[in-house]
Parts: structure tokens; sequence; C-alpha cells
């Protein structure tokens, strides 16, 4: 496998910006071909069962109030919860960042003296990096969803946050069971590979006692969490460990219990194209005779609050993690989930991982999109991630528009330039003049730039740019005024021509950046 | 633990100054009161999604049966007076011997019914072992509601679909539904949470603990494979009982 020679990096702080993190992936046939057909089974399936929902767009309208309402007076639906959960038996903690989380879940594992833990997939607890921590810590986490378990016994890292192992195929996946789990005789059928996971974990499941999970969604109303999933790994450890330790992002939280009508309708038709997942739990504090009689719910800032008080932004918390946006999102289908350096990739992961961080990491993912705004059109919270990527690039601009390193920035250099340039006419006519003197120099015979010098280089190397026309506007609009009354037609007919769109070419309709001269 | 109290303090105050709350609310932190204010924007939240649904008795059932087969799901109809029966065909053709059941089902589903003698072993959970449980073929449970919509068939683990773990554990799933039990969409179901009848005023009843199940457990993590029974039971068969007239 090529791509274990290039590990992917999924901690912002330390991961390449987007187009260095790109290429690997870019360059890896398989994970291509892998990413793209899952996209394309998920995409079919999703789009039939969202047609058939004939109130589709008023759940969306709906749900985006339910987490704008939540997000809204989200401390008092927190206070809410932390109350009645606590009356029913649980024990709410609040952790401010990644740290203090994952200290309080290691000594909530002392306390239990617990060396094993088995856990149902939580990208929250990824994003605070629990694994590695607890590892070091002397605990050893199984990973039960079996994407995560291949992950896991493979040392890969995710790539999605709903299907998190979709880049790795069959024969790779037979591979890794093959070789961690000491099978000789195993075939790459799914099936067989499903089998293994099971027996692999079987055990497991009715020996350790500790659990971690994630939420889908706390209800403030009952002090309930639920948890969605498909294949029982989620019910085994709700239900048969003795303590269970429930890591939540503070955004999490719906009022009542029957806003759940709503979420639940949208998430698995936009996640995984079913009607409804095979498992959804929900479970308030603890049940005599039923399920871990110890139950904790650790409550993570880590960044959110920061989001919630900036006003276009706070719309990323209403997020509930269905990954419909990378699953639609032309450029996630190119390059997969590692090239975002985080944990959350796609378009959400491109608004919310530098967000998280304050924009301190990860400042390069909002300019990871075309904008095209596949990924708000499929959003069932209604997130309008491409204002949110506009906006993020500004700040980000804004940034590094207060280090020196500007000036050595030919795209803070030329805007500056063209800033004087263009507020002088003396000067916008003779840097006009010396331009198209500068251009006759690189058209070639079929009115075509092919190749600009220098940093011009970066725009003509995925495009071809049109040749400046004989004329300028402005010299044509002098003209016209002496001599509108005999070229009246033919004039309208060459404004025409001088204002089509000079990027306009035949290169640009290529996807995948790839560069092919002779496409033409 | 003062650090634990700081921290909650330290998020709930970011959280204010975000929302703007702290301003608005500074001079009584009260919970309760709070969360009364809030309700009164949540009230405000557009409703236009469906409700409740308008298909006949006789279409509800079609759709249910039909998303339950969707779902891989093998699902049989009966009277009320053949459900003893109707299970007994179905146990002795899943070729399994040993079953759990909740010591809360029914007494007509199976007594003097055939099953009960005819070599199958049929353990009632009265607080049965983890171990006892992992050795059970297969479980027979009856249900809170079904959801015609998803195909969704929803346990609030009361006493005859009994505790989480016994559904969990066995192979197979043989659960009752009554038809009377079934509802078109999902908000239905919500409503039927509420025994006043009224949202919001009923939440002493909300269930504690609720699990729903649309079809066997599946996975589809290796190249979008759809595979049927990952850890959870991996045959869900549905005995719908005909308990209402058809048409209204």
């Amino acid at each position: 496998m090529s791509a274990a020679s290039e590990h992917p990096i999924l901690d912002p702080a330390l991961a390449p910006p987007f187009p260095v993190g790109a290429l690997p992936m870019l360059r890896n046939v398989q994970l291509r071909k892998n990413v793209a057909h899952a996209m394309d089974v998920i995409q079919a399936k999703r789009a039939r069962l969202v047609a058939e929902k004939t109130d589709w767009q008023a759940l969306r309208t709906a749900a985006a109030a339910i987490k704008d309402e939540t997000l809204a007076h989200l401390g008092e639906y927190l206070e809410q919860f932390e109350e009645r959960c606590t009356a029913a038996g649980g024990h709410v903690h609040w952790a401010a960042d990644a740290a203090e989380a994952r200290r309080i879940i290691l000594e909530l594992l002392r306390k239990e003296k617990a060396d094993e833990v088995i856990k149902i997939k939580t990208m929250t607890a990824a994003e605070i990096q629990l694994n590695p921590f607890l590892e070091a810590a002397g605990v050893r986490a199984y990973e039960t969803d079996l994407a995560e378990i291949i992950l896991q016994l493979g040392k890969g890292e995710p790539s999605h946050i709903v299907v998190p192992a979709l880049h790795v195929n069959r024969s790779q996946v037979r591979e890794i069971f093959a070789r961690t789990m000491g099978i000789k005789d195993l075939p790459d059928d799914p099936k067989a590979l499903t089998a293994a996971a099971r027996n692999y974990l079987r055990q497991k499941f009715l020996e350790v006692p500790t659990a971690i999970s994630g939420a889908n969604f706390l209800v403030a109303e009952t002090g309930g969490v639920t948890v969605v999933e498909s294949e029982g790994n989620g019910r085994m450890c709700l239900t048969l460990p003795k303590t269970m330790i429930t890591l939540a992002g503070i955004e999490k939280v719906v009022p009542r219990f029957a806003d759940l009508e709503v979420m639940l309708q949208l998430l698995a038709r936009s996640a995984t194209g079913e009607r409804m997942n095979p498992y959804t739990s929900l479970w308030t504090g603890v049940t005599k005779g039923d399920g871990p009689q110890n139950f904790h719910v650790v409550l993570l800032d880590n960044g959110r609050s920061s989001i919630l008080g900036r006003k276009t932004e706070r719309q990323t918390l209403r997020c509930i993690r269905c990954a419909a946006c990378m699953n639609t999102c032309p450029v996630y289908r190119q390059t997969g989930g590692h090239a975002y350096g985080s944990v959350y990739p796609g378009p959400i992961g491109a608004i919310l991982t530098p967000q998280l961080y304050e924009l301190r990491h990860a400042q390069s993912l909002p300019f990871a999109s075309s904008l095209c705004g596949a990924c708000y059109e499929v959003c069932p919270v209604k997130i309008n991630i491409p204002e949110i990527l506009i906006d993020l690039r500004a700040r980000v601009t804004d940034q590094e528009r207060h280090t020196l390193g500007k000036f050595f920035d030919p795209m803070y250099v030329g805007l500056r330039a063209a800033n004087v340039i263009f507020s002088r006419a003396w000067l916008f006519h003779a840097a006009q003049w010396m331009g198209r003197l500068g251009a006759k120099l690189v058209t070639r015979r079929d009115g075509w730039i092919h190749a600009l010098p220098s940093v011009g280089a970066k725009w003509t190397q995925t495009r071809d740019l049109r040749g400046l026309p004989k004329q300028t506007f402005h010299a044509w609009w002098a003209e016209r005024g002496t001599a509108s009354q005999q070229v009246g037609g033919s004039a309208s007919q060459r404004v025409g021509d001088a204002a089509s769109d000079p990027t306009l070419s035949p290169k640009s309709g290529e996807k995948g950046g790839t560069t092919s001269r002779e496409a033409r | 633990m003062s650090a634990v109290t700081d921290s909650r303090k330290k998020v709930l105050e970011a959280i204010h100054a975000a929302t703007g709350a702290a301003a608005a609310g500074s001079a009584t932190r009260n919970a309760a009161a709070t969360a009364g204010t809030a309700a009164g924007a949540h009230a405000d939240i557009p409703r236009g999604y469906v409700r409740r649904g308008d298909m006949t008795v006789s279409a509800r059932h079609e759709r249910f049966i039909e998303r339950l087969r969707e779902y891989d799901a093998e699902v049989v109809e009966c009277e009320p007076e053949g459900l003893a029966a109707a299970i007994a065909t179905q146990l002795a053709a899943s070729g399994r011997h040993r079953f759990v059941a909740p010591p809360g089902i029914p007494a007509e589903w199976y007594v003097d019914a055939a099953w009960k003698i005819e070599g199958f072993e049929c353990t009632f959970d009265h607080g049965l072992e983890t171990r006892e449980i992992e050795q059970a073929e297969g479980v027979i449970t009856g249900c809170f509601c079904g959801v015609a919509d998803s195909g969704t068939i929803v346990l609030h683990h009361g006493p005859a679909e009994g505790r989480r773990v016994i559904t969990l554990l066995p192979d197979w799933h043989l659960c009752v539904v009554r038809l009377s039990q079934v509802v078109e969409t999902l908000p239905e179901y919500f409503d039927r949470c509420q025994v006043s009848g009224v949202r919001g005023q009923g939440e002493e009843t909300l269930p504690k603990l609720v699990t729903w199940i649309s079809g066997p457990s599946a996975t589809a993590d290796i190249e979008m494979t759809r595979i049927k029974g990952v850890h959870g039971p991996r045959f869900l068969h549905v005995i719908l009982v005909n308990d209402e007239e058809a048409g209204t």
C-alpha cells in the first residue's frame, strides 16, 4: 500500500496546508477510486430517499430553527440537561478544552481501575485525540465500529465522519484483518470480513466493563442522550458495561424530546441514504437492572463558545454530523478526507476546523472550496457553508495583513499596487498601455495566452487566457462618440467580444486540475 | 473539586457572553425559570412538516410491511386468535430451540400454545445473567409502536419489550406488533409518547429508555456493500396482528 509511506496527519496544529496535503491523495489512483465509488453509492441512495419526502424542505427549516433556538439559549438548555440528567442518576462534567476533557475521562477510568475500554465511534473523541492519550496513560481503547476497527488495526486515519474507512477497499481490509487477527484463509468478501470483526469483538463486549461513546443528541427536557448507529456495537457498549462515559460537544443539545422527530427524520437519510438507521438508542441517566449503573457525560467546549459568539459563523454549530456536505463536495471527491488535515474533512471541516482553533491553525481550509454551494443545498440543518467560507477567508486574509510577511506575498503587493493605479486615471492608462505591450509578447498567433511568466504561471498552469482585444473599451468608447452614426451595429458586436469573460478558455472545462495542452 | 466547578463556570460564562444572555439574566440564575423563557421561543419554531399522516388504515399497514421488507425483515400477518399459532410457526421455521422472552409478554401468546411444549425452551428474563442471554438463540418480544414511514419498531423496554440486552445478544428477534400500534409518521409516534396528548405538558411520561429498530443490524463500511448482521440480531421477524378494522 503506497499510502502507508505518506501517513496522513489529522492534527490541525501539525498538518500541512490543504494544497500540500492534497497532493499525495491526488496521485493515489486507488484512493480516489475508492472515494469516488463510496460517494456515488451514498449520493444516489440519499437522492432517492430525499425525493420521496414531500416535506423535506419544511423539515430542514424546522431543524435549522430548532438548532438556532438551542444555540440562542444554549446556557439555559445545558443547565437544564445537567439538572435532569443528574436527577436521573447521571453525572455531568464540563470541559473547557480538549486537555481537560481527556483528563476528566482518564480520572474516571482510573477510578474504575480500567485498563481497557470499549468505544462507540465518536468524532468528538477523535477531535480531542483521546486514543493516543489513553494509550500513553496505559489504557487500551478498543474501537467497535467496523470502520474504526479497520483503521485502528491498520493504523490508518479516518477520512470521513460517517464512513471513516471508505478510502480502504476490501482487499486492503482483508490484508489488515488477516495480519492483525492472525486469520490465514480470510477471503476478501465483505460478509466474511464483517464476520471476522464480529468474532474479534464478541468477547470484548462481554468482558470489558467500561465504555466510551459520543452523542448525537442530548435532550434538555429529559436529560436523555441519543446515539444513532447501524451495527449494534453501540447498543453493546450502551448495554453491557458497568460504566459508560459519554463525550459530547456542548452544541449537541436539543430543547425537547419531540424535537427528535425532526432531527431523526433528516439524519439517516442525509448520512447513509436510509429511511432510518438500524438502531437508535436513547437513555436517561441510569436505569436499575438495565445497562450501565454508572453514567457520566462530559460536556466539551473546546472552541465552540467562540464560534457561538459570531453572528455569521454561529450556524456552524447547527451541524448534526451527517456528512452529506462532503458526500456531495467536488473537492472532497477528488482529494478524499486526509487532505484536510483534520478529523473533520469536507466542507463542514473546512469551516469547523479553523474555527475550533480560532484560526490559529488550518487557515488554508476555507480556501479549499470552489464555493459551488452544493454543500448548502444538501445540508439538513441549512448551514450556509459558502457564506461562512467567504467570511473565514476574509478573516484569514485580515490576519495575514498584520504580519511583515505580507510584503513578500505577490497577491498582497499586486493588490496594493492595483489600489494605487486604479485610483489615478493617468496611472491606469499608462499601466494599461504597458500591459498591452507586455501581453503582445506572450500572446500566441491563435489569440490565446498559454503561458505567463513568473507568478502569472500559477494562473496559466491550469487554464489558458484569451489574448487582449485589439482595442480597449476606453478607446472604443471615445471612437464611438464620433462615429456612432455609421458603425452602431458592428460596434455592439465588438462590445460583446470585449466583454466576454477573458478567463473562459477550453482548458477551464477540465476536471481534476490536470493540464492537457491538447485538450483543445 | 474546585477545578471542576471552575470549568463549569468558565464554559457557561463563555456561552452566556456569546449569546448575550449574561446581561439579560444577571439578576437570577434559575435553570427552570430561564428554560421557561426559552420555551416561548421554542413554541415559535416553524413546523410545516407532515405531523399527521393521511393514509387509510390498510394503506398504512401495507406501507409498514413494505418498508420492513426493504430492510430484509421477515413479515407475516395474523388475526388475534391465531397469534399463538403464528408464533409457533415462526419458531419452528427458525430452526432454533432456545429462546428468551421478557416476563411481561401476554399469557395468550403462549398459554396452551404448541410452542410451549414441542421441544422449545423459552426462559423468561427475571434478571438473567448476560452469559445466559448470550446462550439463547432467539428472543420474542412485543413493542411500543411501529412507524410505517420508516419501517421502524420502537421499544420502550416495558414489561412486554424487556431489558435492552435481551433484544441485542440473541441472533434472531421475533417481534409482535399489533396493527393498532402502527402509526404512519414519526411525529405521530412522538404524540403517542405524551399520555396527556398535549405536547410539553407530559414530560413525566416521556420514556427513559428507547430503542428504535429499523431492520436487522447492518454495516456498509466495506466498499458501501450492505452486510446484514454485525453485532445485533442478524434476523428480524415481525408478526403483525390485525386488531384494527380496515378502511378507517
